[in-house]
């Protein structure tokens, strides 16, 4: 087991170092002059040269990597010109927009799968089957902008029932007082029932159009491992000792066929992540998503490097712990040697 | 089995004949998620091929006295804000992004498979240095990635296919060379040492069969990735530029517009892509059904 876990380690760390010097190449060294950028279009050659060095461009590449990757350690990730802050502190300031759509937007997509699945897979129900099929086969192919698009035409300009595009409070709603960034614990702990209703309305169109594509994804595994789980001998077994049909299917079959949908949390991750950058600008939530779609517009690369590299590292730190899980949950996995699929 | 067994006879020997052609169609037909797929993915192709010919609107020209019609007869997907045909302007948005999408298919399909191919074969420190860089290029979401390689090299359709192909490279590479690691433990690999066969033509003939149904079932689904990438490139202003016809950047034309009533002008190039994209999904879950060898 230790050795397993120290292997799976160094692995990660390998594919880390590996990332970052591919995030390295790509937005410091290729992306034409920064320096121009910055000091602007009439700095004379002198300033140039003042900025060059300031941001350590003269220096060889790999002492500029090395920079690089001491400076991300270290937490300074470089200033955000468009924001007008470290970049540390504009990410600091959104996280937890974006931490509350994503979570939101997860607990909709998996209650929602689960539920599904469950009732698909339950006696083989035809229609919620037929059903499940076919919107798990568009959900993957649905564009979460343009769902987003959509969801605000219908349910907002249309129907009139959710708030549109403006954030995460209405304008004229003092926020509650900040304990832990998400609106809605907030907003209970400060006992404000107006801010907390307007919280979760101001929420739901967001985390549909973020929660679609993984809800999609999910109830598919699901449905899928439930159905290759219940024809596994040893339900039988339990069915024929007499145990009703739901107890088999929740008690038996569901947590065996949790354990393969729990691989595919890095995979859910990365779909939020990059999600968030897709619908938190089509709502105008004061998210990273949207800060990250316009730092590109404006070229603002501080930013978009800083959240490349985080994603690659949460990325690969999630799928290194959920490796770690897998051994706990299913000691089956534990040793190498025995190790299936 | 036998299924099986005639894929790989017959991809042994590639050879496009009338009777394959048929049998294929035939196959196809009697199959209602193929025939989904591919009655899709025909009127998508066919809008794309015969649109510029029987609509013949030019995508780019500006109507002012135009600007925001609603569908009609005259413009059966409206105007946008600039006058301009939708509907013309979805059917180009089909042809970039097929094009698009078969351009990085066969790329990251041939680039993929020789990596995999390559690492499979030789092993040893080949195969860890190449293995290792697909891990690297794995470690990012791929769009974040995608985003990443357009950023350095500079947006256009041109830099985001490229995006899109280093994207999908390892997807390829990793299914390969388990393909590959699995054949060549096979003991009629062993039998093609045994009489003394070379190993070039040895893999030509004896491995890369067998890595065909893998490649096609991933090709199916890259297809699809690769047209809701370029949309998502497009979208964030990495992809197409103004004023290309691309979907995704159709739809953000279309979103300032989308709450004024002018649903149209960003409603259609999605309907584009979600068919597209589903077509291609639906077409490999079909695939990977039909030939996957080691779903027993």
């Amino acid at each position: 087991m230790i050795s397993f876990l120290r292997m799976r380690l160094a692995g990660a760390l390998a594919t880390i170092f590996g990332a970052s010097l591919i995030s390295f190449i790509l937005l410091r060294v290729l992306p034409g002059d920064p320096v121009r950028l910055i000091a602007g279009p009439l700095a004379s050659e002198q300033a140039l040269e003042g900025v060059r060095r300031q941001l350590g461009i003269d220096l060889p590449l790999p002492v500029q990597y090395a920079r690089y990757i001491g400076g991300f350690v270290t937490g300074d990730w470089g200033f955000s010109f468009t924001a007008g802050g470290p970049v540390r502190e504009v990410f600091a300031s959104r996280i937890a927009a974006t931490a509350e759509l994503a979570l939101f937007a997860f607990v909709i997509a998996f209650t929602a799968a689960l539920i599904l699945a469950l009732l698909a897979t339950y006696r083989r129900n035809r229609i919620i089957d037929g059903f499940v099929r076919v919107i798990s086969t568009f959900g993957l192919g649905t564009p979460q902008f343009w769902l987003a698009m959509i969801l605000l035409i219908v349910f907002f300009e249309q129907l009139n029932l959710f708030p549109g595009p403006s954030g995460r409070l209405d304008a004229s709603t003092l926020a509650p007082p900040r304990v832990t960034g998400l609106l809605t614990v907030d907003s209970l702990l400060a006992g404000r029932w107006d801010a907390f209703s307007q919280a979760i309305e101001h929420l739901i169109l967001p985390a549909l159009s973020l929660g679609f594509v993984p809800f999609a994804f999910l109830v598919r595994l699901l449905r899928a491992n439930l159905l290759e789980m219940s024809r596994e001998p040893f339900i039988v077994v339990v069915r024929s000792k007499g145990i009703g049909y739901w107890a088999t299917h929740t008690r038996h079959v569901l947590p065996n066929a949790f354990l393969p949908t729990l691989t595919a949390s890095g995979l859910i991750l990365a779909e939020l992540l990059t999600g968030s950058v897709l619908v938190e600008k089509v709502f105008a939530w004061p998210g990273i998503g949207a800060l990250v779609v316009d730092s590109i517009l404006r070229q603002d690369y501080a930013v978009v490097q800083s959240f490349i590299l985080l994603t690659a590292v949460l990325y690969v730190g999630v799928s290194f712990l959920v490796d770690m899980l897998y051994g706990v949950i299913d000691p089956r996995t534990r040793n190498p040697v025995s190790q299936r699929g | 089995m036998s299924a099986q067994t005639t894929i790989i006879k017959r991809t042994a020997r590639p050879r496009i004949t009338f009777e394959g052609v048929t049998a294929a169609l035939r196959f196809i037909l009697l199959d209602p998620t193929l025939l989904i797929a591919f009655l899709l993915m025909v009127l998508l192709v066919g809008l794309a091929l015969l649109g510029p010919l029987l609509w013949g609107i030019d995508p780019l020209k500006l109507d002012f006295g135009a600007v925001f019609a609603a569908p009609s007869p005259q413009h059966p997907m409206g105007t946008d804000s600039l006058g301009r045909d939708i509907f013309a302007r979805f059917y180009s948005g089909a042809q970039i992004s097929l094009t698009v999408g078969v351009v990085a298919v066969v790329f990251g399909a041939v680039l993929g498979g020789a990596v995999g191919l390559i690492a499979g074969m030789s092993g040893g420190w080949v195969d860890v240095l190449l293995m290792r860089t697909m891990d690297a290029i794995l470690a990012f979401p791929p769009l974040v990635l995608a985003m990443a390689i357009t950023i350095g090299l500079g947006a256009g359709i041109e830099t985001a296919a490229i995006a899109i192909i280093v994207t999908t490279i390892p997807w390829y590479a990793r299914l390969v060379r388990s393909d590959v690691l699995r054949v060549r433990s096979m003991p009629f690999i062993e039998a093609a040492v045994a009489i003394g066969m070379a190993r070039w033509p040895m893999i030509r003939r004896h491995v890369v069969p067998h890595i065909m149904p893998t490649l096609l079932i991933q090709a199916a689904a890259s297809f699809g990735y690769a047209i809701l990438a370029l949309a998502a490139l497009g979208f964030v202003g990495l992809g197409a530029q103004i004023p290309t016809p691309e979907w995704g950047a159709m739809i953000t034309e279309g979103l300032s517009d989308a709450l004024t009533g002018r649903w149209w002008v960003g409603v259609f190039p999605g309907v584009g892509i979600l068919l597209a994209v589903t077509a291609a999904n639906l077409f490999a879950d079909r695939a990977r059904d039909l030939l996957d060898i080691r779903a027993e």
